[in-house]
């Protein structure tokens, strides 16, 4: 019943046996380990479960595992390098973008999703590009604040701004 | 826990797929996005034994244009690409429009426009602007294709004209006269991830005077079975010259044609109201692009 195959996230190879009707959330929280991402409705609504696949914001909850095998992977664990958080991670934490924080790894991955495409994005960009995203914490004003923050801080505008 | 599909199969070339497909498509779903597919086997409201996973295949991906045929489309292009794509927005704006309107940015970065209409849902997002445009869908199978034109395409509720072992290959949106245009009209509860409650697609096409009416499709979704063109308006319309006759015409023609019901996202009465508005919109919004376009 289960295959063998080999998931690539964040750089590193990871050879799993998996039910081919096994969902990529799934394996990367207990096949793999990773708990960073979150699951939150497993039916595509809140966002919470996104990783980047091949580098374009994917739903891992209605994502099949097997479907991943020779692609690359990111999740929440994969952006900061050792201690040294993404500018995404640092413009969150700055901007007071992070409550009980379920739905960080999710907004993280969208926002750096978005700012890869388009560096300085207005608020109603910002604002579709998060819309897949819930957040029931923050109000997301302080969110768009950080991705506006985190644009500027990636094109090394941001290194004087008072937080 | 949902019921497990017991196998998986990600064909490597469309050969391949086509001859998988046509040994076991009794049994099979085809896998594109999966956005409907796997919503639909966790509620346990479908357990395919085999799916078929055609979301990689090359031949399937890419968007292209040609003055005689139009825009093509192939099946397995993804909804953000099609969002995104400068032949699409300028041919076919209105598509662009739909496609940027559909679900959230990671549903449209794993979506395909086959999917949503082989799931052939009355409030799905690009049937009504397909209809517009009188879209050709490009329909294969092993050892053959067919055309079809996509008003042909919606049986009813969730049921289309693809026989067992058939396949959506490729759109084709043929080009647009010179005083032509198509424009997209919807209505959610809320600005994003909604699922529509009302949608309009509009073609107008005017004569070479530029006042009188050559032409028009009003394909409207939600109000009905299946999204549908109103042809019976759109007979009436026919000769009319651009007026506020017109459009008042084709408001009440609209509605007489829409068979709304009431559900949780909207009354039928309500439905009856906006159906009425949204046309009147897509109307001026075609003739506005066709101003645009001569300039
Ligand atoms: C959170 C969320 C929000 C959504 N919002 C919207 C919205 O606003 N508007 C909207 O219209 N939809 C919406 N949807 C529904 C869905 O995303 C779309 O219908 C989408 O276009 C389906 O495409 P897919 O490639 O994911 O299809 P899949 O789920 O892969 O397939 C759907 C059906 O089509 C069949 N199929 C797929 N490709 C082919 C092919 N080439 N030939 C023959 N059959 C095929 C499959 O077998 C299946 O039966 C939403 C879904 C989610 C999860
Ligand atoms: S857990 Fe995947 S979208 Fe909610
Ligand atoms: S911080 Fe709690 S859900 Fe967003």
């Amino acid at each position: 019943m289960k295959k063998l195959i080999k998931l690539e996230i964040n750089g590193e190879n990871f050879d799993v046996a998996i039910s081919p009707a096994a969902y990529l959330i799934d394996v990367i929280r207990e096949t793999v380990g990773l708990s960073g991402t979150k699951k939150g409705c497993g039916v595509g609504d809140c966002g919470a479960c996104t990783v980047l696949i091949d580098g374009r914001p994917t739903l891992s909850c209605i994502t099949l595992a097997v479907a991943c095998a020779g692609k690359a992977i990111t999740t929440i664990e994969g952006l900061s390098r050792g201690s040294e958080l993404h500018p995404v991670q640092r413009a969150f934490i700055d901007k007071g973008a992070v409550q009980c924080g379920f739905c960080t790894p999710g907004m993280v991955l969208s926002s750096k999703a978005l700012l890869d495409e388009n560096p300085h994005p207005s608020q109603d960009e910002i604002k579709t590009a998060l819309a897949g995203n819930l957040c029931r914490c923050t109000g997301y004003a302080k969110i768009i604040e950080a991705v506006e923050h985190a644009g500027r801080l990636l094109s090394g505008e941001g290194c004087d701004e008072q937080a | 826990m949902h019921s497990e599909p017991i196998e998986y199969e990600k064909p490597a070339s469309l050969r391949e797929f086509e001859s998988i497909y046509a040994a076991k498509a009794e049994d099979a779903k085809i896998l594109s996005g999966g956005t409907d597919l796997h919503v639909l086997i966790k509620e346990k409201l479908l357990a395919p034994r085999l799916l078929i996973d055609i979301s990689d295949l090359p031949e399937l991906r890419g968007i292209s244009y040609d003055p005689v045929r139009g825009v093509t489309i192939m099946a397995g292009t993804k909804i953000a690409e099609i969002e995104r794509s400068p032949l699409v927005k300028e041919h076919a704006p209105a598509l662009a429009f739909a496609a940027a309107n559909l679900g959230s940015n990671q549903v449209r970065w794993m979506a395909t426009m086959a999917g949503n209409i082989c799931h052939a849902s009355p409030a799905a997002e690009t049937p009504p602007v397909l209809l517009a445009h009188d879209c050709e869908l490009l329909i294969a199978r092993q050892g053959g294709e067919r055309t079809l034109p996509i008003s042909r395409f919606f049986l009813s509720y969730r049921k289309t004209a693809l026989e067992t072992g058939e396949y959506v290959k490729a759109f084709r949106l043929p080009p647009l006269p010179a005083r032509a245009a198509v424009s997209y009209r919807f209505k959610g509860l809320r600005k994003a991830m909604e699922i529509d409650m009302l949608n309009i697609g509009a073609y107008l096409e005017l004569g070479e005077d530029g006042t009188s009416v050559n032409e028009v499709r009003l394909a409207m979704g939600s109000v009905g079975p299946v999204t549908y063109r109103a042809v019976v308006t759109e007979q009436k319309l026919k000769g009319m010259r651009i007026g506020e006759e017109f459009f008042a015409a084709a408001c009440d023609g609209v509605v007489q044609e829409a068979t709304p019901i009431d559900d949780v996202r909207a009354s039928a009465q309500y439905r009856n109201r906006v159906i009425g508005v949204l046309t009147r919109r897509a109307l001026e919004e075609c003739l506005h692009r066709i101003g645009e376009r001569r300039g």
